[in-house]
């Protein structure tokens, strides 16, 4: 077999191994808040068959317009019918696909480092996480690659295909995430230095440019236009969204500098891929990948040392990953899922690095051990993935566990159903939760078959206490006192909810209420369960 | 020779494609398959007389939306009986929220999960700081007056906070005579589940802190606040305020540290009580 058809191979098997390490158990993670909000505009979508962009949140309209394919395909129709799987299977989807693209980079990275990449990017336990989260950030790192792919194709034979396949990419990175700006700029500023480079080494830098049709340019852009506004104004449904898109910026800006919650140092990207340990847990580290990243960058500026890469293509990922990891570390505003932009430059880079440095080595021994060590920590990182997404997946000794909801969602979700079996309501049972500041997501989302909730940040004291109510601890003195507000001889008696310590989040407690009446009800309905099975097993 | 070897690998990626995405719609089928709803078992004890008029509730009634729910019941029920109607109230839908934020903070404190137990102390114990003086590192606070941390008002609110400049800040109150103290309780702000970083805690019989110092409280790990290396643990600030125990010590002057929090630099107050009273 030819060494071009084995990375072939090689590439698809990573893909597959990617998929394996993505799909397995996609409802085990409690949805995250930012997971549970999106997944209720995407209810209002499937629901209503109407998306209204929202410049100051939700970010833009491909995550949900995308997901419609897997509510179809999954034949939901309501936001009630939806589940974790058909959710979280639209980002793992994207991030295999970033595996799969490097099929078409494999005279740029070179055989071994194509083949090198698409097995750190299947492994890299911040790709495989956030690749089973349903947010935005795989999408737009999977669309930005496939500008950077599409770009390169047509670099190699001009052909209008591939430019408009770019464009097409470009429209959905901005119909996918307003920090994709940060990205437009990278590739900008890095596909200027690339010619500034190129020129002094070939001539000027105007005859490169030149060799670009301006009549592809323009195609290309018209592309990304029409993709863009297709989704912004909801497929013309809503024109004001195109705007809206542009105008959002402002916004963004904005909380950039503002939003104090997720202020955090330059470092704090670095740190968590570096170095990470959190109480009793684990030593995370995703330095292979930095370190390597380092030596492949020096690589493709040096444009010697590799044979069968492309170092044009080398230079202008070293200069956008350098790019993107600046700004993110000085924007202040940090979330960890926005490191897999620059993150994934570095696993593109890193490759070279890998494949550079085996190829370093003179003798056969020596590599085989160099190549032996590198496959060792590939396999630690792929344990490490394991670890994230199979045994931490919501422990926040996991460096990217970030303001997750805890697993006791699960039992708030579990005791509440229960409690609807004997309710004469069932899931129409009235419920009343009461948190501060809205803060009681993902609860919308673990509640959506019950109709008649009440989401409250506050007490309604013009509202009955309804039988069951979950609220924040800070909540309780003026619960006490709403729950005596009936009249006399309407009075429930409320006794707690919940048999242990509930958190929402780490240090975000919850405690819940339910009248006794309801309470005695399902203790009855259980008792008379058990004694019928116990007979039955007679 | 390249582009045919191209050609073919477009050709292989759109034959994955078609299969990845075949297996995505099987995928979906089956997790939808997983996710059918609960059966509504409609099993009551006999004591629930409602059931014989509710029979059939469907599996899963659509969300609400636009149309008026029928809410619980209005407090005033016997409007009803007057052939007034209930207010139609609309159902509230959640409040669209931004990412919460992470309380990874090292030694951290865990959450009682219950009230806080009474705190007991000799009979006439009161707030002896209340409507005391108290100066500041920051004179001049960004938000509120310092006045503010003495002024009785507990609440989160907005108008109820002092918020202090960034870095290490101290306040200091003034009881104006010398009490036994036994309790210190400091409410720094409790809006958000916030983590104050280097609190350190000390009583003093002069207004610098040079005679019978004595340190409440200190979590300040790595001393960087300079007044050693504590050993209590990081907390999360709740309505209930942070409960420090005095052991009855004598002082006059009571100062706080704190050098920024888990959200930002700054260092804010919502109140501090002291609860002592005269010796003798």
């Amino acid at each position: 077999m030819k060494w071009s058809k084995i990375s072939v191979v090689l590439i698809l098997a990573a893909t597959i191994g990617a998929a394996v390490l993505r799909l397995p158990r996609l409802k085990q993670r409690p949805l995250h808040g930012d997971e549970a909000v999106h997944a209720f505009k995407f209810g209002e979508l499937l629901e209503d068959g109407f998306y209204d962009y929202d410049p100051y949140e939700y970010h833009g309209p491909a995550l949900n317009y995308l997901t419609l394919v897997t509510a179809w395909a999954a034949r939901a129709q309501k936001f009630a019918d939806l589940s974790e799987t058909t959710l979280r299977i639209v980002p793992v989807f994207f991030g295999v696909l970033i595996v799969l693209l490097l099929l078409l980079m494999v005279d740029g990275l070179g055989r071994a480092g194509s083949v090198c990449a698409a097995v750190l990017t299947a492994v890299s336990p911040a790709m495989v996480y956030y690749s089973r989260y349903y947010i935005q950030e795989v999408l737009l790192v999977c669309f930005t690659f496939g500008v950077i792919v599409s770009g390169y194709r047509y670099t190699k034979n001009r052909n209008i295909g591939w430019i408009l396949l770019a464009g097409v990419f470009l429209g959905l990175m901005h119909a996918t995430k307003e920090t994709c700006i940060i990205a437009f700029g990278s590739m900008l500023l890095a596909l200027l230095l690339t010619l500034l480079v190129r020129g002094r080494q070939n001539g000027s830098v105007l005859n490169t440019v030149k060799a670009v049709k301006p009549s592809h340019l323009i195609a290309g852009l018209v592309a990304a236009l029409v993709v863009s506004a297709l989704f912004y104004s909801s497929f013309f449904s809503n024109p004001i969204g195109v705007l809206d898109s542009f105008r959002t910026y402002t916004t963004y800006l904005n909380r950039a500098g503002q939003n104090q919650l997720h202020i955090h140092p330059w470092h704090f990207y670095l740190k968590m891929l570096l170095y990470f340990k959190y109480g009793s847990g684990p030593v995370w580290s995703e330095a292979l990948i930095v370190i390597l990243a380092a030596v492949g960058f020096i690589i493709a500026i040096r444009g010697k040392g590799l044979a069968g890469v492309n170092f044009h293509l080398l230079r202008f990922i070293a200069f956008y990953t350098l790019l993107m990891t600046v700004v993110y570390s000085v924007v202040p505003y940090k979330t960890p899922w926005c490191l897999l932009g620059f993150l994934h430059g570095m696993i593109l880079l890193a490759a070279v690095g890998a494949v550079g440095i085996i190829k370093a080595v003179p003798t056969v021994l020596p590599r085989l051990i160099i190549a032996l060590l590198l496959l060792a920590a590939s396999v630690h990182l792929c344990f490490q993935a394991y670890l994230a997404n199979y045994k931490y997946y919501a422990d926040s000794r996991n460096p990217y566990v970030y303001a997750h909801p805890t697993t006791d969602v699960f039992t708030i979700t579990k005791r509440v159903e229960e409690l609807a079996k004997v309710h004469p309501d069932g899931l129409s049972m009235p419920v009343q939760v009461i948190c501060p500041g809205g803060d009681y997501w993902p609860l919308p989302w673990y509640f959506r078959r019950f109709d008649k909730v009440w989401w409250w940040s506050d007490i309604d004291k013009n509202i009955m206490p309804a039988p069951v109510i979950i609220a924040s601890a800070s909540m309780e003195p003026k619960l006490t006192e709403y729950f005596y507000l009936p009249p006399p001889g309407q009075k429930n008696l409320y006794i707690p909810l919940f048999d242990t310590y509930i958190e929402l989040r780490p240090q975000v407690e919850l405690r819940g209420y339910v009248t006794k009446d309801l309470s005695d009800s399902y203790d009855q309905y259980q008792s008379e369960k058990e004694s019928s099975q116990s007979r039955s097993e007679k | 020779m390249m582009r045919k070897g191209l050609n073919s690998v477009v050709k292989v990626s759109i034959s994955v494609l078609v299969v990845m995405g075949l297996l995505v719609a099987v995928s979906c089928k089956q997790s939808e398959e997983e996710e059918t709803p609960p059966e509504v078992q409609k099993q009551h004890s006999p004591n629930t007389p409602v059931v014989s008029e509710k029979p059939d509730v469907p599996k899963v009634t659509p969300p609400p939306k636009e149309e008026t729910e029928k809410a619980p019941e209005p407090v005033n029920k016997d409007a009803n009986k007057s052939g007034l109607v209930p207010i139609p109230l609309e159902l509230p839908k959640p409040m669209f929220v931004g990412t919460p934020q992470d309380t990874k903070v090292p030694n951290l404190e865990k959450l009682l999960g219950k009230p806080r137990p009474d705190f007991y102390a000799p009979a006439g114990v009161k707030n002896v700081a209340f409507e005391k003086p108290v100066s500041s590192t920051d004179e001049e606070p960004i938000i509120g007056e310092i006045e503010m941390i003495t002024d009785g008002d507990k609440e989160a609110a907005d108008g109820s906070y002092v918020e202090l400049g960034p870095f290490k800040q101290s306040i200091t109150v003034d009881l104006e005579d010398e009490y036994e103290i036994y309790a210190v309780v400091v409410w720094h702000y409790h809006k958000q589940a916030v983590v104050y970083f280097d609190v350190v805690v000390q009583v003093a019989s002069d207004p610098d802190f040079i005679s019978n110092v004595t340190t409440l409280f200190n979590n300040d790990i790595d001393n960087s606040v300079g007044q050693g290396v504590g050993k209590d643990k990081h907390y999360t600030e709740t309505s209930e305020g942070k409960l420090i125990d005095a052991k009855g010590v004598k002082a006059r002057y009571v100062r706080l540290y704190s050098q920024g929090n888990n959200s930002n630099d700054l260092n804010h107050y919502i109140e501090v009580e002291v609860f002592g009273k005269l010796p003798g």
